[in-house]
């Protein structure tokens, strides 16, 4: 039997484990192959969805194969492990600073040579704030590729989900966009605010409603988050030829 | 004598020796003068006559007169008897008495009236054989005389014989090589043996191929059938690697003799070398059983690398690997992805999921000898693949297949491997549990096996690929595993205690590979964060496949055979040359060669060459037919080739060809002796015509005859006695 003075002992110090701890960002058990990692910059609002991640990851975990790390990595664009993070997030709202250019440099590098950048425009106002923004940093980061329209047999729409509409906390685009390079997509952007449909405050709750589609659009969201990271891990795997008679048919039924 | 019969030939040139004489008869005459004034006429006219007898007598002796007596002689043509002794001799002669050659001794020596017997009275005669060579042969030579092994060749005969023999006869089946520019001075009167029409056979006369041919492509065996009898037949040939049947065709021999040409297809889903056989089933009466079978060797090689990998979850490990075999185009890769577990929730329509099922038993059960690799990328298999495709796996390795396991915290299946077939594979031992560690970086050396190895020899140059590997990012996690030996080991941990990372090993015909790590992909980006090129981290899957597949681009050397290789007892020569990158490494040591026969016996070999070029040419003589298998041994590895022997044509077509017989003697002036001509006529006829007669000629001086020394002696007497009486002296 435990005496009280030990169990109070026990108790209270694994409360301020818990209270003290810094929560440093940690790789352990279960082996997770896939975690966010969320560009901070400078301007603008980096951040404006905080409580995404657990609900998209909780969500990949539960419908499909991959491990997932329900705490983000805030990273920057002169992390050194930049080049080592599998999905690298970056949402905004409005104008931010312009990146330096060796900041530019060090992004045309990641996204050329593999790096793998989900961008979001949560205001969702094309040609004003954190689009205007994005889209001229990505034309200077990449200027021979442009950031244009997946067209509707691109990957990310079948990576796991057919999908045919994009979800999202608002209805701006039913597309996804993205700078593609040979068959590979390093870029892909939305500015439906995915990551607010996704969002639940620490009681669990939605933080935002989804307009105009409500809870249909939000499963929508998911979805097209769940594809947005399969694509991420997998490429153009769903355009090997194996896949082609099984989707065709699906997509008739 | 007669006068005609007397013969000149000046010593000196004719116009001096008259000149000579009309000085001489000048001082005769004037001598005449002079002894005139003291003699009387008659007596000074006998002394000036005898001195002119003398002068003609002496000046004619300047004319080399003498006398020639001819006299006619007659000698025996000489007749040469060649006796084939081919290899198709020994088989049954006319009406399936003894062989041929029994035909070709029982008419020379037997019979009331032996053929040799009667011919040496009328000719001056000589035996040979010709079979390896031309063989003088004494007379108690020719009956244990049996048949060669070579085919004998006239031609040779006809050179050594030239302008010795006025006449030859050949005594063969046919079965002979010609040459047709050869010009024989003497006429060759054939006697043939054997009986064309009594003759039986079916032979795979020639078969036409390449000797590579590429995975499931098909190609064209052409093959020529003949036949001599079974008129009405109908025969399969059947094309067979090892014991299995390939492909087949028909033949209808609706004549005699009738030769077919065919073409059989042939085209296979394994890589390697394949030993075919092309056959006509043995048909009673056949005179030669051996010939109804030939032995050929297909290499058949990959146009492509089949891949098939199966990943048990989307990861960047799985990207990346799958960018780096996309990457390369002799890779064909299938792969498949396990997108969700059976635990996952999939709350949507069928309609509204881009997921397949994974075709387990059509992988595993039919289509898995059409891959080079099988590729298990972290998978958790119980989940998916039976144990019981273990087995199937096992025999696909066995067969000559790659395995490779990717790690990952699945790499080991929880340590469900333990005591299934693939424990017998896997180049570790296995310990009931999954072993995997994180948050450890680890970064790579090579191991004393991985400075030499294929797979790691990302650089030729051993110090600069040291350095590549222990500058490769630092891996954040690691399986924990243990080598069943060490020599498997290519790549450890540099970092605390030296784990094991890479293995690789052979396992029957096939290699297998673990890689302990779902990190690798780290050498691709770690390289782009510092700046540098990705590439080792590509040449590094790259090479991994090719040596898993045993691709012949990852060998230091090429063998090159001639198209033809030949038949047994010909010296066959062949290239073996090095790859540039490897020359300086070849230079560091020894290049051997052995080849072996199809017992496995090592047989006589010889290399030569330049070792800085690092070419070769490599010789050997096959002795009997037959699949051989050369093996060069080199600085970096051993590498082996085949190569299939026929028997010789000459031992494999046994029909008599009296037409070509025929050909020969005609060509020669000679002619072909049919049975039933009286040989000995005919023979004669043709000594006839040779028969030498000569000339024999007497040449007798005539100036030094005694009676005409006594001539010339008496006048020179009787004119000095004259002289004296006459008071000249």
């Amino acid at each position: 039997m435990i005496s009280r003075r030990h169990f109070l002992f026990f108790g209270l110090s694994f409360a301020a484990g818990l209270i003290f701890s810094n929560r440093q960002f940690s790789l352990a058990a279960p082996f997770p192959q896939f975690f966010f990692a969320q560009l901070k910059y400078k301007g603008g609002e980096w951040d404006p969805n905080p409580g995404f991640v657990e609900p998209i990851v909780e969500e990949l975990e539960r419908r499909t194969s991959v491990d997932g790390f329900k705490e983000r990595r805030i990273t920057t664009l002169s992390d050194p492990d930049l080049f080592y993070v599998p999905f690298l997030y970056m949402a905004g709202k409005y104008e931010f600073e312009p990146f330096t250019s060796q900041e530019r440099e060090l992004l045309r590098r990641f996204l050329t040579y593999g790096g793998f950048l989900f961008a979001e425009d949560t205001m969702g106002a094309k040609g004003f704030g954190f689009d205007r923004v994005f889209r001229t940093e990505m034309k200077q980061i990449l200027p021979k590729s442009e950031l244009k329209r997946l067209p509707p047999d691109h990957s990310v729409y079948r990576s796991f989900y057919l999908i045919d509409t994009l979800g999202g906390r608002q209805k701006v685009n039913h597309y996804l966009e993205g700078i593609t390079i040979d068959q590979w997509t390093p870029v892909i952007y939305s500015q439906n605010d995915l990551s607010g449909a996704w969002a639940k405050d620490r009681f669990g709750k939605w933080i935002n409603e989804c307009a105009p589609g409500g809870e249909v659009q939000r499963s929508q969201a998911f979805k097209a988050g769940i594809n947005i990271i399969v694509y991420s891990l997998t490429s153009d795997y769903k355009k090997d030829v194996i896949h082609h008679p099984f989707i065709k048919r699906r997509q008739n039924l | 004598m007669s006068l005609k019969e007397i013969f000149i030939e000046p010593l000196i040139p004719s116009g001096l020796i008259y000149l000579l004489f009309l000085l001489g008869g000048i001082a005769v005459i004037l001598q005449y003068v002079w002894i005139r004034k003291r003699l009387t006429r008659p007596k000074a006219m006998t002394l000036s006559l005898l001195r002119l007898f003398t002068l003609v007598l002496l000046t004619s002796f300047l004319f080399n007169p003498f006398s020639l007596e001819k006299k006619e002689s007659k000698v025996l043509p000489s007749l040469a008897i060649l006796l084939d002794t081919s290899p198709s001799m020994g088989l049954p002669g006319r009406g399936g008495k003894g062989n041929r050659l029994d035909e070709a001794k029982a008419l020379l020596l037997e019979g009331q009236n032996p053929l040799l017997r009667s011919l040496s009275e009328k000719f001056d005669v000589s035996l040979y054989s010709i079979g390896q060579s031309l063989m003088p042969l004494r007379e108690d030579e020719l009956a244990p005389l049996k048949a060669g092994k070579k085919k004998g060749d006239p031609t040779d005969a006809v050179r050594i014989l030239n302008r010795k023999v006025s006449l030859a006869i050949l005594l063969s089946d046919g079965n002979l090589k010609w040459d047709e520019r050869a010009s024989a001075g003497f006429p060759m009167l054939s006697i043939p043996l054997g009986d064309s029409k009594e003759y039986k056979d079916i032979l795979v006369k020639a078969v036409k191929s390449p000797n590579l041919a590429f995975r499931g492509r098909e190609i064209g065996i052409d093959v020529t059938i003949k036949s001599y009898g079974y008129r009405g037949m109908t025969l399969p040939v059947v094309l067979k690697d090892g014991d299995r049947i390939i492909a087949a065709k028909e033949i209808r021999i609706h004549e005699s003799p009738l030769e077919i040409a065919l073409t059989l297809p042939f085209a296979s889903e394994r890589v390697g070398q394949h030993n075919l056989s092309l056959s006509v089933p043995v048909q009673t009466g056949e005179n030669i059983t051996f010939n109804n079978q030939i032995d050929l060797s297909i290499k058949v090689a990959r146009d492509k690398i089949r891949v098939l990998m199966v990943s048990g979850t989307p990861s960047l490990n799985y990207r990346f690997m799958r960018m780096a075999l996309k990457n390369d185009p002799s890779i064909d890769l299938l792969s498949f992805v396990i997108l969700r577990t059976p635990s996952d929730v999939l709350n949507v329509p069928i309609q509204e999921q881009s997921l397949i099922p994974f075709p387990v038993d059509t992988l595993f059960s039919k289509e898995l000898n059409h891959f080079d690799l099988l590729i298990f990328d972290n998978l958790p298999s119980h989940l998916y693949i039976s144990p019981n495709y273990y087995g199937a796996i096992r025999e696909f390795v066995r067969e000559g297949g790659g395995l490779a396991m990717i790690g990952g915290p699945h790499l080991m299946d929880g340590g469900r491997f333990l005591r299934t077939p693939l424990e017998e594979v896997l180049p570790v031992k296995l310990i009931g549990r999954e072993g995997y560690r994180r948050e450890s970086p680890q970064t790579v050396r090579l191991s004393r096996v991985g400075k030499t190895h294929p797979i790691t020899q990302l650089s030729l140059d051993e110090k600069e690929n040291e350095n590549l590997w222990r500058d490769m990012p630092a891996l954040d996690g690691i399986n924990l595993l243990e080598p069943k030996a060490f020599k498997n080991v290519l790549l450890e941990g540099a970092d605390g205690a030296s784990r094991p990372i890479l293995f690789a090993d052979h396992y029957g015909k096939g290699r297998t590979l673990i890689l302990g790590t779902d990190f690798s992909w780290k050498w691709y980006m770690g390289m782009v964060s510092r700046g540098k090129s990705h590439w080792a981290y590509l040449r590094f899957i790259e090479r991994m496949v090719r040596w898993l597949t045993k691709d012949v681009s990852l060998n230091p050397v090429q063998i090159a055979f001639p198209e033809t290789p030949g038949e047994a007892g010909q010296e066959l020569e062949f290239r073996i040359k090095m790859k540039e990158e490897n020359i300086s490494s070849h230079l560091k040591g020894k290049t051997l060669l052995s080849i072996f026969n199809s017992e496995g016996a090592k047989v006589e070999s010889h290399l030569k060459g330049s070792e800085s070029s690092g070419e070769y040419l490599g010789s050997f003589i096959p002795k009997r037919e037959g699949t051989y298998r050369i093996k060069v041994e080199f600085p970096n590895g051993v590498q082996e080739e085949f190569v299939t022997i026929g028997r010789p044509i000459e031992e494999r077509e046994g029909a008599p060809d009296h037409e070509r017989l025929k050909a020969i003697s005609v060509s020669t002036g000679g002619n072909v002796l049919a049975r039933g001509d009286d040989f000995l006529k005919e023979i004669n006829t043709y000594g006839a015509r040779g028969e030498k007669r000569f000339i024999e000629e007497k040449r007798s001086p005539l100036w030094n005859l005694p009676y005409i020394l006594l001539t010339l002696l008496a006048l020179l007497s009787t004119e000095w006695f004259l002289r004296r009486r006459w008071g000249l002296i």
